[in-house]
C-alpha cells in the first residue's frame, strides 16, 4: 500500500516490466497509427453501462459500469440551510429597504451562491479518505462543477449550479455528492466517477419551492412536482431526450476526461496500461455552452504520469549478464523527438521533464473542436434515458 | 421566527469587522479596493533566499512584494485591515534518505511533499490539520517537481518537501462578499510561489534536476479600466486577486525554460471570453498558458540567481 | 464511434421458490442425517462415482464411511509452466506473485547463470541479483516442488524459461489461483487484493496438451508465440527466434558456447524491433482471449485458434458491410466488444 502512497494523484505505481512497458510505448507511439492493447481507436472510449435514479433515498443517483467489472455510485443528497450574510449584502439590504427584489443587477452577485455550497466526497477502496488520490479527484471535479456557471440568461441556470442552489438571500441548498467506487481501481478512475457524477446530477431533483420571496422556505411534498436540479427545456420532453441530434438549451453539468500523449499520438478514456506509458497526462473539464452551441473549457489539470515512477530497462549492451553475448555497437540510442531524450530503442526508459505546450494546446483542441470527442461525449451522455 | 429569542445568540459563524460611514465618507485608500499599479506584464518583485534553515539538507524562503496599496498602507494605517496580503512562503527539502526498512523496493526516489498554511497566515484562522486545500496543493507540487527531478539516480531513497506558508495570498479582495467571486485564485499565486521555492530549495540541497523549475501564474480579469466596452477581458501577468473585481479564469504553471516543457498546469475557469489583441488568434487558454510562462521565465531568472548564490556561498564556506 | 453507452442488462434471474414443501414434510426429525434435505439420496451414492455430479455447500455431511480421508486443502500449485511476476527481492531469492494464495519463491541457485550451466554460484551473483530479475520483471518459470503450506518453489533451468519481452500479458481466471481478474491486474504489492472475483470461477485456462505454441498469424504478422499458464497468466509475443539462430550458427561453436548464447538473452529487458503488423495481430490474440474469459469459456490451444480464426472471419464481414465509409471503417476496427464479439462466439462454440 504504501507504493500507492507514493503515487499520488495516479493511482498506482504500474506493475508492468520494463520490456512491457517499451512494447506498449512503441505501439502507442507509432506515426499517426497508435495500436492500443484493446484495438481501439484513439478517440474511443471503453463501452459502458449506465442507470440513473437508482437510489431511492436521495435526489439523485446514478451508476455507471465497465466491461472490466469497475463501477461507479453516485448518490446525491440536499439540505436546506441558512445563508450567512457578508457585510456587503447585509449592507445593500438596508440601503435597498423592504423590497428584496429591486436592484436585479447588482444583487445578482450577492445571491450568486457560494462554492462551499457544493460539496464532494469520493470514496475508493484501498485508500483513506484523506489520501492524495480522492483529495486530488474531488477537488478537481467539484471545481469545474462549481466554476460552469451558465451564460444563458433566461433560464434558472444563470450562476451555474451555485445559483441554483440559492433559494432565496437567507436560505440556500447545500448538495452532498457522494461518490463511491465499488472496487479498487484498475485504471485512473477519473473518467468513471465524472461521468457517474455527471448523470447523478442530471437526475437530481429538488422539491419544488411552495414559499415565495424571502420567507422562510416549504416544500411540496409531492415528488412528482419536484423539479430537476438541471432544469430541462420542456416539461413535455423533460423525462427522456430520445434523439441525440437536437440540441439542448439547458445546461448540463461538466464533465471531466482524461487524456493522454504517447509521442505524437493523443489517446483518449486510456486503460491501466496505457496511462502506465504516457508522456503527459491532462484531466480536461468541458461543459456545453447553451448560447453558441459549442463547448467551453472549465479547467485543466496535469495528472503526475505513472510513467516517471516505472522501473528502466537495461540495454543489452549494459546488461552485465550478456557481456560477449552482444557487441555495444548493436544499440545505438536515438534521440525521440517527442520527449528530446536519448533511448535505446526497445529499451524502456522511466519518462521525465513534462510536456511542450504545443502537445497540450493539440489535446485541448482535440476535446475541444467541432464533432470532437468532448461533443461525442456530451451526445453519448444525453442518449441515456434519465428517469 | 427561528432564533430563540430568550438569550442573545452570538453570530453563526465569525464576523467581519464593521466598517464606519466615517471610514467611508474618506473616499481615500482605508476601504477602497487595492489597485493594480503595475503594467499587465510587469511582475511582482521576488524575495528569494536559500539556505536559511540549517538543520535541513536545503532551504528556501520566498517574499513577493507588497502591493502598492499595502505598501502604502504600512506606511500610514489608516485602518486596521491592510488592503491586500504579500505570499511569505518557507520551504525545507529533508534527504535523500534511506527508506524504512518496511517500505518497498522503489527504483527511483520517492518524493513527498507537504504544503500547509500556518494557522496565522490567511485572513481566516487556518487548523493544524491539513484541509483538503492543502492537500490538493501538495499534490500540485508534487507533479510539479517529479517532472524536473532526475528520480532514477537515487533508487531505494526519499525526498521530503515540506512548504510552510506564513503569509497567503487573498482570494478576493477583503471586503467584497464572499461569494462574489469564491473560485480560491489565491491558491494559485501559493502554488507558483511553491513551486519556484521548492526548486530552489532542492537545488540548495543538490538534487539533481533536469532544469529548474519555476512557476508563474497568468490570469483573464474583468476590464475596469472604463475606456472599453463591458464584459472585455484583459489578461494579466502575475495578478493579485485583491486587486480586481473580477477574475474569470486563471492559469499556473511549472515550467522549466531549458527545455520549454511544462510539467504542472493547472488552469481554471472561463477562458472562453479573452479578447486578445488585433492579429492574436490564439484561444483563450493557450494564451492564458503562455501568459502563465512568461510570468514563470520571469521568476526563473530570481531563482537561477537565487542558487548561484546559494552555490557561491557554499563555495565561500569551503 | 467516440463512446458507447448502454443500458444495464440483467440476466433474468427468476427467483426460483422450489416447492421442496414434500421433502421436507417427509424428514423425520430423528433422522438427521436426512435433514440436509435434497441432496441425501445422491451422497448415499459417493460410492459409485458419482460424487462428481453432486453439489455440496459447506456444512453438508459427505460421507461418514470411515475410509475416507481428510484432505489438506483444496488447492495444489500443478508442477508445470506458470508465468509469473516478481514481486520482492531477498538475498538468495525472489519472492514471486503466482496468482496463488502465498507468493512462490524462486531461489537464486534454481536460475542458470549467465556463464554456463556448470559455473558455480558466487556471492557476487547474490549482490548483484537484481541485474537477473528485479521488481516488476514478468518471468516465466516452473514449478519445482510445492511446499507442505502450499507455497511453491520455482526454478527457470531451461532454456524455454526466464524473463519475458516483446509482447503483453494477460491475467485470466486460473483454474486454481486466487481467481486473477479478466483486466489483466497482475500482481505485484498491493494488488494480491486488487482482484475483483469476476471470473465466477468458470472459464479459464486449462491445463492442456499444449500450454507454449506458435501461430502463424494473417495480415503480415508473422510467428506469434502463446504462452498459457496454468495460473492463469498469458504471455503473447513475437516469436523467439533466438533457438534457431543460435542452431544455425552451431556449425563453429560448440555445445556450451551455443547453450550460452540463448541463456544471457533471458536476462534481457530489451525488446527486439517488432513491425506494426505483428503488433496487431498480438493485441488481436490478446482481445480474443478476453472474449472467450468474458463469456466463460475455457482458455486452450484450440478455443484461442478458432477465436482467431473468427476474429478474422468477422472481420472480413464487417469489412463487406461498409465498405462505402472507408475511414470508419479503420477507425476502432480491430475493438472486439459488443456485437463483434458476439460473432465470434457464435463462431467458435
Amino acid at each position: 500500500m504504501s507504493n500507492q502512497r507514493q503515487a499520488s494523484s495516479a493511482s498506482q505505481v504500474p506493475h508492468l516490466s520494463p520490456a512491457e512497458l517499451s512494447y506498449l510505448y512503441t505501439s502507442l507511439s507509432l506515426p499517426k497509427t497508435p495500436i492500443r492493447p484493446d484495438g481501439r481507436s484513439p478517440t474511443q472510449f471503453r463501452p459502458l453501462t449506465a442507470e440513473t435514479n437508482i437510489l431511492p433515498g436521495t435526489n439523485g443517483s446514478a451508476r455507471i459500469g465497465f466491461a472490466d467489472g469497475t463501477q461507479a455510485i453516485v448518490g446525491v443528497k440536499a439540505e436546506v440551510e441558512k445563508t450567512i450574510l457578508s457585510n456587503e449584502t447585509l449592507a445593500s439590504e438596508r440601503g435597498a429597504g423592504p423590497e428584496p427584489t429591486d436592484q436585479e443587477g447588482s444583487t445578482t452577485a450577492a445571491v450568486g451562491g457560494h462554492g462551499s455550497w457544493v460539496q464532494m466526497s469520493i470514496e475508493i477502496p484501498g485508500f483513506r479518505d484523506d489520501d492524495a488520490l480522492p483529495v486530488f479527484l474531488s477537488e478537481m471535479m467539484r471545481e469545474s462543477l462549481v466554476g460552469a456557471v451558465g451564460t444563458d440568461e433566461n433560464s434558472d441556470m444563470t450562476g451555474g449550479l451555485k445559483g441554483r442552489l440559492v433559494i432565496n438571500k437567507r436560505w440556500h441548498w447545500r448538495l452532498y455528492i457522494d461518490v463511491l467506487l465499488l472496487s479498487q481501481p484498475l485504471a485512473y478512475p477519473l473518467p468513471l466517477l465524472s461521468l457517474t457524477t455527471h448523470l447523478a446530477l442530471l437526475s437530481t431533483k429538488l422539491p419544488k419551492l411552495k414559499s415565495q420571496g424571502e420567507e422562510d422556505p416549504f416544500f411540496d411534498d409531492d415528488w412528482a412536482v419536484a423539479e430537476y436540479l438541471y432544469p430541462r427545456s420542456s416539461p413535455s420532453t423533460g423525462a427522456k431526450i430520445s434523439s441525440s441530434s437536437s440540441r439542448p438549451s439547458f445546461v448540463r453539468p461538466p464533465v471531466t476526461l482524461l487524456v493522454i500523449s504517447v509521442g505524437e499520438n493523443i489517446i483518449f478514456d486510456p486503460n491501466r496500461e496505457e496511462i502506465a506509458v504516457a508522456d503527459a497526462v491532462l484531466a480536461i473539464s468541458i461543459t456545453r455552452d447553451t448560447q453558441a452551441g459549442h463547448l467551453r473549457l472549465l479547467s485543466i489539470r496535469t495528472v503526475d504520469p505513472p510513467s516517471r515512477l516505472t522501473q528502466p530497462g537495461v540495454p543489452n549492451s549494459e546488461n552485465v549478464n550478456m557481456l560477449g553475448a552482444v557487441a555495444p555497437t548493436d544499440d545505438i540510442a536515438v534521440l525521440n523527438p517527442v520527449t528530446g531524450e536519448e533511448e535505446v530503442p526497445g529499451v524502456w526508459r522511466p519518462r521525465r521533464g513534462g510536456a511542450k505546450r504545443s502537445v497540450i494546446s493539440e489535446m485541448v483542441k482535440t476535446v475541444l473542436k467541432k464533432g470532437g470527442v468532448g461533443e461525442e461525449v456530451l451526445e453519448g451522455l444525453e442518449g441515456v434515458e434519465v428517469s | 421566527m427561528m432564533a430563540d429569542r430568550r438569550r442573545v445568540n452570538g453570530p453563526p459563524s465569525g464576523t467581519r469587522p464593521a466598517v464606519f460611514t466615517a471610514d467611508l465618507q474618506l473616499g481615500a485608500s482605508a476601504t477602497d479596493r487595492a489597485q493594480r499599479q503595475r503594467q499587465p506584464s510587469e511582475l511582482r518583485k521576488i524575495f528569494l533566499k536559500t539556505g536559511l534553515i540549517p538543520t535541513a539538507s536545503g532551504s528556501s524562503y520566498l517574499e513577493f512584494e507588497p502591493s502598492a496599496s499595502l505598501a502604502a498602507a504600512r506606511a500610514n494605517p489608516k485602518s486596521l485591515i491592510p488592503p491586500s496580503s504579500a505570499l511569505k512562503l518557507a520551504c525545507t527539502v529533508h534527504g535523500p534518505k534511506p527508506l524504512p526498512r518496511s517500505a518497498a523496493f522503489s527504483p527511483n526516489i520517492v518524493l513527498t511533499t507537504h504544503v500547509k498554511y500556518a494557522p496565522f497566515a490567511a485572513r481566516q484562522r487556518k487548523g493544524h490539520i491539513r484541509d483538503s486545500g492543502e492537500r490538493d496543493l501538495g499534490v500540485h507540487l508534487e507533479t510539479a517537481l517529479r517532472g524536473a527531478i532526475i528520480a532514477e539516480r537515487w533508487p531505494k531513497s526519499g525526498l521530503d518537501i515540506t512548504v510552510t506558508i506564513l503569509e497567503a495570498e487573498d482570494d478576493r479582495w477583503w471586503g467584497s462578499a464572499p461569494d462574489s467571486h469564491d473560485a480560491s485564485w489565491g491558491m494559485m499565486n501559493v502554488l507558483a510561489g511553491c513551486i519556484t521555492a521548492a526548486s530552489a530549495a532542492i537545488a540548495d540541497a543538490h538534487i539533481d534536476c533536469l532544469d529548474l523549475i519555476a512557476g508563474g501564474v497568468a490570469a483573464l480579469v474583468a476590464d475596469e479600466s472604463g475606456n472599453s466596452a463591458a464584459g472585455t477581458t484583459k489578461l494579466m501577468l502575475d495578478t493579485d486577486p485583491a486587486e480586481h473585481r473580477s477574475i474569470l479564469s486563471a492559469c499556473v504553471v511549472g515550467y522549466m525554460p531549458a527545455r520549454d516543457e511544462i510539467t504542472e498546469l493547472w488552469l481554471k475557469g472561463d477562458s472562453s471570453k479573452a479578447s486578445l489583441e488585433e492579429g492574436d488568434d490564439r484561444s483563450g487558454h493557450d494564451a492564458l498558458i503562455d501568459g502563465a510562462v512568461d510570468a514563470a521565465r520571469g521568476a526563473h531568472t530570481v531563482l537561477a540567481e537565487a542558487v548561484r548564490e546559494s552555490l557561491l556561498r557554499i563555495v565561500g564556506q569551503s | 464511434m467516440g463512446i458507447t453507452i448502454l443500458p444495464p442488462v440483467s440476466d433474468d434471474i427468476i427467483p426460483r421458490h422450489e416447492d421442496d414443501s414434500d421433502d421436507s414434510m417427509s424428514v423425520d426429525s430423528d433422522e438427521d442425517v436426512e435433514m440436509s434435505g435434497l441432496r441425501a439420496p445422491k451422497r448415499a451414492r459417493i460410492g459409485n462415482q458419482t460424487l462428481s455430479t453432486g453439489v455440496v455447500t459447506p456444512g453438508e455431511v459427505v460421507t461418514d464411511d470411515p475410509q475416507w480421508m481428510r484432505g489438506h486443502g483444496t488447492y495444489m500449485t500443478p508442477l508445470s509452466t506458470s508465468i509469473i511476476a516478481t514481486v520482492a527481492v531477498q538475498s538468495k531469492r525472489w519472492k514471486v506473485d503466482v496468482a496463488a494464495p502465498l507468493l512462490a519463491q524462486l531461489p537464486l541457485s534454481a536460475i542458470n547463470l549467465p556463464g554456463g550451466i556448470l559455473r558455480r554460484r558466487t556471492s557476487s551473483d547474490e549482490l548483484q541479483i537484481r541485474t537477473f530479475f528485479s521488481e516488476g520483471d514478468l518471468v516465466v518459470a516452473e514449478v519445482q516442488s510445492v511446499h507442505q503450506d502450499g507455497a511453491a518453489s520455482l526454478h527457470t533451468r531451461s532454456l524455454k524459461y526466464g524473463k519475458l519481452r516483446n509482447g503483453v500479458f494477460l491475467a485470466v481466471t486460473g483454474t486454481g489461483g486466487s481467481g486473477a481478474s479478466s483486466n489483466s491486474t497482475k500482481g505485484g504489492v498491493g494488488s494480491n487484493s486488487l482482484r475483483p472475483g469476476a471470473g465466477s470461477g468458470m472459464g479459464g485456462v486449462v491445463r492442456s496438451r499444449r500450454q507454449v505454441w506458435t501461430i502463424n498469424t494473417h495480415n503480415g504478422g508473422g510467428e506469434v508465440d502463446v504462452i498459457l499458464g496454468v495460473n492463469g497468466y498469458i504471455w503473447i509475443s513475437k516469436h523467439a527466434d533466438g533457438t534457431a539462430a543460435a542452431s544455425s550458427a552451431t556449425e563453429n561453436v560448440s555445445i556450451t558456447r551455443m547453450e550460452e548464447m540463448v541463456s544471457t538473452s533471458i536476462y534481457s529487458s530489451q525488446n527486439d524491433e517488432i513491425i506494426p503488423q505483428t503488433r496487431r495481430e498480438i493485441a488481436r490474440l490478446a482481445q480474443c482471449i478476453q472474449v472467450l474469459v468474458q463469456s466463460g469459456i475455457r482458455v486452450d490451444e484450440e478455443t484461442v485458434m478458432s477465436a482467431y480464426e473468427a476474429s478474422l472471419q468477422v472481420d472480413l464481414e464487417v469489412g463487406d458491410e461498409d465498405d462505402e465509409d472507408e475511414d470508419s471503417r479503420h477507425e476502432g476496427r480491430e475493438y472486439l466488444e459488443g456485437a463483434k464479439s458476439r460473432r465470434i462466439l457464435e463462431l467458435v462454440v
